[in-house]
């Protein structure tokens, strides 16, 4: 009696949940072109193209937080590709005491809300007289994208068999002749489909970085600014689109570059 | 005759158990030296020990009169084929082959000639542009031989290499193999659970049992002259005799070997028992006949008369067949 | 014929060496700086947050005392910041039920009748808005349900801007728009957090045995048996797995309800407005542990559930 055909119920209502997930995504894209920048009306009163033109001449205050952002999604995904890949590998290596704590430490930055990450943070910088900086954003953007690279690495590990790299020490690699030549090559495309998906991470942040920012704003945050007391709306549309370009295309690569192994990228979030 | 390795009192404890528990070995160079066992007998600690995947917990081995204790892995001009093969899945056959070339420091041009020309030996010219996903269990088994056999190893170690092929390509792999290493003249130490492999292609093996050796021996003497119940047992056919029935058939008071090629069946004799099986097997015929609480097996060559079943019979062997084990347990 | 022991050749070799004869140096020049950074920076901030907790501010200068003090803790059970507890407790409840309810069609048709390409789709569709910027897609919210937005227009054309109307008179939802009504934030902690709900929960029923069905249809049960005794009590630990989430991110997130919403309080507002204009930090540190003793509770019973096998 079972049949391979769906009731047309749900089929309704996956696909309907689905436009729900995807629509107004679209609307963002609209109102970067309508020529009225004081409300939201629908339908736009007309189109024009003239807002990426005044973002990009006009709008001397969106360039900063784009490169602060730049720099610190740089940054944080170099560190969390060293610290993450290195978790991934000792843990690959051996069971030893302490395995399950370790991986709960490294999942807890992302576990717990983002405003207790942040207010953690905010709360050790105040006790230990840290100032606010650039680094002080990159040290919470690392610590939760940690975890999005362990997570890829960990996974393309356990599908490597093992013996390869046996088969590498015993044909007469040392261990850094292996780690380029057998590790690396195998290990690549994880990397760096954890490594862009750390990026648009902490592009994107906003919740942790309100936190460790002070007075410095990274795009997210002028977005967030602008959200809140807007000045020309599409404009912020214009930039909108340009972050969300800075996080979909990387998830889409990551997703490509894992396609085809229980390790699909994305799970981790 | 030089030894190639040798064992001297080595155990390998992985915390209360003993994978290997102080085994003595002496492999000569030249031999095609097996190591057979039931599985967890401690046969494969034994040749990681060799390759340097495992460190002694005590004992000392040398390859070659040289102390390996405190020589890693990469190290040790010993080389491995793999159970799984391990071959590298982002590398074509012709990079998997020439790997080792490389990591020494050989330039593109000769390794890749060299690995040119062990494919060859292995039969596998002009697959050198293929990846390994693209070859079947026998051809990468092939490749993982050439892979080894390129770096020129004193002694190869091959972990089960037939364990994954099936029966005819394994029958055909055994003869490549021994031919291969009559050819090199290198010792090959392989590693296996297959008491007919091992019987077939060594020269020497050792039968292991719970991390030690039971017997060490040709094939020739493990076969006729198990040392242990366990051997006998355990490499197959022969009849393991209790004391009293040895003593019954003409032997002293102690566990015995008997083969069943050496047992003809008779009209009367010390023993008799009823027949409880016949089992054709083309050469000839395996009869079970039951004597006491122990059932012996005889082989009765084609062509010859059979007894029905439920007949009782009588056993008749030559003396000599009939093997006394010491230590048996 | 060269000997049974090959010469080291360089540091690399020799350092290789070194690994191989104490295997436990190189696991912990491996595992060393990732815990150093975890332990150090992180479990050093949760452990700063909690010890500021403890602390109060001296309410004439402002300035925290450092001295061990439950006077803090007390200050939540206030009137007014338990009702910023409690009502930040319904709504996550709230979007934690609206996600199961929405999520379920979408898992299940993709656990069970997606093949082949489809899957791939099902499963990117669910990726990418799970991955795509939060704040684009808050913002997108509020395009939305302004009051001149596309609802708006789209009430207005099919003449039923009276139900969005006489949703906005309700005492406790009221606003001048839905961006500017709780039922706002609602919306957009659904949305935000859907994905979270749909991929354990797709994950739970993927581990259904086609054959386990099958079993439940030849034993007579009607379709409509085997979804209720079969599919939903295998799919519970994905739904709580996947409650974990949304329960956990609506308690802690503080950028919808101060963009979407009629700006009454929420846990991380508080939190965020304490520690900043305020400058209160041991009440916002107070404000902070909150989520996580909710969320110690919450998971502990989820575990008794057995929602970890789901993760």
């Amino acid at each position: 009696m079972r049949s391979d055909r769906s009731p047309l119920a749900l089929k309704l209502a996956a696909f309907g949940g689905l436009l729900f997930l995807h629509l107004p995504i679209l609307l963002i894209f609209l109102y970067a072109f309508t020529t009225e920048e004081r409300s939201y009306q629908f339908p736009p009163p007309g189109l024009t193209t003239k807002w990426f033109a005044v973002a990009w001449f006009d709008r001397p205050d969106i360039w900063p937080p784009l490169y602060l952002s730049l720099k610190v999604a740089a940054i944080s995904t170099v560190m969390a590709l060293i610290l993450g890949t290195f978790c991934a590998a000792a843990m690959s290596r051996a069971r030893f005491f302490g395995r399950d704590q370790i991986t709960l430490l490294v999942l807890l930055p992302i576990a717990l809300p983002g405003v207790i990450t942040g207010m953690s943070l905010r709360s050790a910088f105040g006790v230990m007289d840290i100032p606010f900086s650039t680094w002080t954003i990159v040290l919470g953007h690392a610590t939760f994208c940690i975890v999005i690279v362990y997570n890829n690495a960990v996974a393309r590990f356990r599908r490597l068999s093992g013996g390869i790299l046996e088969a590498s020490a015993d044909l007469g690699a040392n261990s850094f002749q292996t780690f380029r030549h057998v590790l690396l090559p195998n290990l690549g495309s994880a990397l760096l489909a954890g490594g862009m998906l750390a990026f648009a991470l902490s592009f994107d942040e906003v919740i942790v970085t309100t936190f460790t920012a002070g007075q410095q704003s990274t795009l997210p945050i002028w977005m967030l600014n602008e959200l809140v007391r807007p000045r020309q709306r599409p404009v912020t549309n214009v930039v909108a689109i340009v972050v969300f370009a800075a996080t979909f295309l990387p998830i889409l690569a990551a997703y490509y570059l894992t396609r085809g192994g229980s390790e699909t990228a994305g799970m981790g979030k | 005759m030089t030894s190639a390795v040798e064992f001297r009192s080595v155990s390998r404890h992985f915390g209360p158990v003993r994978a290997v528990d102080g085994v003595d070995l002496t492999i000569a160079e030249g031999s095609f030296f097996a190591m057979l066992g039931p599985s967890g007998s401690g046969k494969t600690t034994c040749l990681r020990l060799i390759s340097g995947f495992e460190q002694p917990s005590a004992g000392a081995i040398r390859i070659f009169g040289e102390d390996v204790s405190r020589v890693p892995p990469h190290l040790r001009n010993v080389n491995t084929v793999f159970q799984d093969y391990a071959l590298f899945p982002h590398l074509n056959v012709r990079d998997n082959v020439a790997y080792g070339l490389m990591v020494k420091g050989v330039g593109r041009g000769p390794r890749h000639a060299q690995a040119e020309e062990m494919l060859a030996l292995v039969k596998l010219d002009g697959y050198g542009d293929r990846k390994p996903a693209q070859l079947s269990g026998g051809q990468r088994q092939r490749v993982a031989l050439a892979r080894a056999l390129v770096n020129r190893p004193r002694v190869l170690l091959l972990d089960e290499p037939l364990g994954a092929l099936d029966l005819k390509l394994r029958e055909a792999m055994q003869d490549e193999l021994k031919a291969l290493q009559h050819r090199l003249g290198l010792t090959f130490v392989f590693v296996t659970h297959d008491q007919h492999e091992a019987l077939s292609m060594a020269d020497h093996l050792a039968v292991f049992n719970e991390g030690k050796i039971a017997q060490i021996g040709t094939p020739q003497d493990i076969y006729d002259r198990p040392a242990t119940r366990f051997v006998a047992d355990f490499v197959g056919s022969s009849n393991v005799l209790p004391p009293a029935l040895t003593r019954a058939l003409g032997g002293p008071e102690a566990w015995a070997s008997l083969r069943p090629e050496a047992v003809r069946l008779a009209a009367a004799g010390p023993v008799t028992g009823p027949v409880t099986a016949l089992r054709y097997l083309g050469v000839g015929t395996r009869v079970a006949v039951r004597l006491g609480e122990t059932e012996v097996a005889a082989l009765i060559p084609a062509g010859q008369p059979l007894p029905a079943e439920g007949e009782i019979v009588a056993l008749a062997f030559d003396p000599s067949a009939l093997h006394v084990m010491e230590g048996a347990r | 014929m060269s000997g049974a022991v090959l010469p080291a050749r360089g540091p690399g070799d020799r350092l290789t060496g070194l690994f191989w004869r104490r295997p436990w140096l190189l696991l912990l020049l491996l595992i060393a700086p990732p815990l150093l950074w975890l332990g150090v920076v992180y479990m050093g901030s949760l452990a700063a947050l909690l010890l500021q907790s403890f602390y109060s501010i001296d309410e004439f200068s402002g300035i925290v005392v450092p001295e061990f003090t439950l006077k803090t803790y007390a200050e939540l059970f206030r009137a007014q910041n338990l009702d910023i507890i409690l009502r930040t407790v319904t709504m996550a409840a709230a979007v934690t039920l609206a996600c199961a309810a929405l999520a379920f069609p979408i898992a299940y048709f993709a656990a069970r009748y997606a093949k082949g390409p489809w899957k791939a789709a099902f499963y990117l569709g669910v990726m990418l808005p799970l991955w795509s910027s939060y704040l684009v897609k808050v913002y997108a919210w509020k395009l939305i349900l302004a009051k001149e937005g596309i609802l708006g227009w789209a009430a207005e054309r099919t003449h039923t801007g009276f139900v969005i109307d006489g949703l906005l008179s309700i005492p406790g939802l009221q606003g001048s728009s839905l961006s500017t009504s709780p039922i706002g934030t609602f919306l957009v902690f659904v949305y935000i957090w859907l994905p979270y709900m749909i991929l354990p929960m797709q994950a739970a029923l993927e581990r259904v045995p086609q054959s386990m069905l099958e079993a439940s249809a030849d034993l007579g049960a009607t379709s409509r048996q085997t979804f209720r005794s079969v599919i939903l009590p295998l799919a519970l630990p994905g739904v709580v797995a996947g409650s974990i989430f949304t329960f956990s991110l609506t308690l802690g997130d503080y950028i919808i309800p101060q963009i979407i919403g009629n700006s009454a309080n929420f846990i991380g507002m508080a939190v965020y407005q304490l520690q900043g204009t305020a400058g209160n930090i041991p009440l916002a540190a107070a404000f902070a542990v909150v989520p996580i003793g909710i969320m110690l509770v919450y998971l502990w019973l989820a575990k008794r559930a057995g929602a970890f096998d789901a993760l």
